[in-house]
């Protein structure tokens, strides 16, 4: 959905981040919040591995991996409970999203914290 | 019961000291006229008088056969008899070579006619001058036929004891090939050369001595007896001529008062040849983990092992096996295919014997090697190989919890953390949601 133009706002940008404060719920506002610490800690990683040492390499992949497996399956949920997208996920209720996050995510964590190491 | 016992071991002892001269067996095939047995009575009585079992066999004799169902009769063949043509069937450049694979040693005396051993030796890595030639010197001046030289024994020998008295040869010189299995024991005098006695003139000397000796057999890199000893440690000792070892040559003055050397080099040459003298083997090898002692089945790369080898030298004096601390130049292989590491194997002092190394595996698995292939002339050749897997370590062999890992040790635990905290507040924000729609519901009501 268009953000209402308005006069006032002289760059895009800005109102791109206006129209985003006022129309966007709390709750996709929290989701987006964890998202975005995923993506810093991710982000934090990789560039450890690129500059110190990817030894072991085990535990970099793992502990990368597991950020940005968080990310896509947070995207998902945020993908799913949101309610502009009811049309596409017509058989998935926003209870059902969620439980299938917090299974995806205990998978991930299992296997990531074997391969840790 | 116990006495008996005793009795056998006190005979067995007994036996291997009076069987003790060689490291390989007492048993000789003389092969030789036996009309010309006399003229080396002092060689052979020698070789009796230290143990040896000795069988005469003429040249045309059809028994003792050399090889009796494939299996070598003797330990050790003398061939004195090479003026002669024609030999029995069974003595052949083949059953020679077939007697040196059965580790048989054999001590051949060249001449200058031409019979089997004439296309033998080239075999060898012997170059023979041509036929009807023999060695001869101007030099010293002395009253004999040119063509009894003496000569220098070399003072760095180490077959022929030190300080043994110049020897009288007379016989074929030879040229030694370059066959890194053959080395020379004796080499002729600087100023002789090799030529047939009687077409030799001072002139046609002086002529190829213009030429820059070519065509002229000349010099001390002409061998006179020779040694030769097969991958297989046997021996084979090379002789120019067969006076070398005869009474005459041994009784002969070398100069006014002093006695030839004749019988010592003679005497020497066939120690060497019966696998008395520089006779060496390894007695074992052995390796493990540096702190352990038992050898492991296999290592894991980066692993430190010690790796022991025992080393024997036989001494013929006593006729025993002794530990021998005296080669400085072993060096031990850990090869796949390539040598990966090669260091030296250095004795270890205090315990006689006894070499060892300690050495890191390199950071490489598969199927390695411990070699050690040490070939050094006139010594028996010391072989051994041991074969032992590297292997990466096993899964739970690496170092665990590196404080290098930690940023990602945090970032998995983080990850997890938010993830639960995060469906926590979910949940909440949730319930608050449901609430506040009931709350809404409630009001509209």
């Amino acid at each position: 959905m268009a953000a209402p133009s308005s006069s006032s706002s002289s760059s895009p940008v800005l109102s791109l981040w206006k129209a985003y404060h006022q129309n966007t719920s709390d709750r996709l506002k929290f989701i987006d919040s964890f998202l975005i610490f995923l993506m810093i800690s991710g982000i934090i990683q990789f560039v450890y591995c690129v500059l110190v040492t990817n030894f072991p390499f085990n535990a970099f992949l793992a502990g990368f991996s597991s950020t940005v497996g968080q990310f896509v399956l947070t995207a998902s949920l945020r993908s799913q409970v949101n309610p502009e997208n009811k049309g596409v996920f017509k058989d998935v209720s926003p209870e059902r999203a969620f439980s299938d996050f917090v299974l995806g995510s205990i998978v991930l964590h299992f296997f990531v914290f074997n391969f840790l190491g | 019961m116990l006495s008996l016992y005793t009795f056998i071991l006190l005979i067995f002892g007994l036996a291997v000291v009076l069987d003790a001269k060689s490291s390989s067996g007492n048993s000789v095939l003389v092969i030789l006229d036996p009309a010309r047995r006399p003229d080396y009575s002092i060689f052979f009585d020698g070789l009796q008088e230290k143990g040896y079992d000795l069988t005469f066999r003429a040249p045309k004799d059809e028994t003792p056969v050399l090889i009796q169902d494939d299996i070598p009769s003797f330990a050790h063949v003398v061939f004195f008899e090479s003026d002669t043509k024609h030999f029995a069937k069974d003595i052949t450049p083949q059953t020679l070579v077939e007697l040196l694979s059965g580790k048989t040693n054999l001590l051949i005396a060249l001449s200058q006619k031409q019979n089997l051993l004439t296309s033998f030796a080239p075999e060898f890595s012997l170059i023979l001058p041509p036929p009807g030639s023999s060695l001869l010197s101007y030099f010293p001046e002395r009253k004999e036929n040119n063509s009894v030289v003496p000569i220098e024994v070399p003072s760095s020998s180490n077959i022929i004891s030190a300080g043994t008295a110049p020897v009288w040869f007379s016989g074929v010189p030879f040229v030694l090939g370059n066959n890194p299995l053959i080395f020379p024991i004796l080499n002729a005098p600087a100023e002789s050369f090799a030529a047939d006695a009687e077409g030799i003139t001072p002139d046609a000397l002086a002529d190829a001595a213009e030429k820059g000796g070519e065509g002229l057999w000349a010099g001390s890199q002409l061998a006179v007896a020779a040694g030769f000893q097969t991958l297989g440690n046997a021996r084979v000792a090379w002789l120019g001529g067969v006076e070398l070892f005869s009474n005459e040559f041994a009784k002969k003055e070398i100069s006014k008062g002093v006695k030839s050397g004749n019988q010592q080099a003679a005497a020497d040459i066939a120690a060497w040849t019966f696998q008395e003298s520089l006779v060496l083997r390894i007695d074992s090898t052995t390796h493990h983990l540096v702190n352990t002692s038992v050898p492991k089945e296999h290592y894991t790369i980066n692993d430190v092992v010690e790796y022991i080898a025992q080393i024997s030298r036989f001494n013929p004096n006593k006729g025993k096996w002794e530990p021998y601390s005296g080669i400085n130049d072993l060096q031990l292989e850990f090869t796949m295919l390539d040598p990966h590491i090669r260091t030296a194997l250095p004795p270890v002092p205090g315990s006689p014997g006894k070499y060892a190394v300690t050495l890191r595996v390199p950071d490489r698995h598969g199927v390695f090697k411990f070699v050690i292939n040490h070939k050094r002339k006139g010594w028996t050749y010391l072989q051994s190989s041991t074969t032992v897997p590297v292997v990466p370590p096993r899964h739970d062999g690496y170092p665990r919890f590196l404080s290098a890992a930690w940023p990602y040790y945090a970032g998995a635990i983080s990850t997890s953390l938010g993830f639960f905290v995060f469906s926590a507040l979910y949940l909440a924000g949730d319930a608050r949601e449901t609430n506040l729609r009931k709350a809404k519901g409630a009001k509209a009501q």
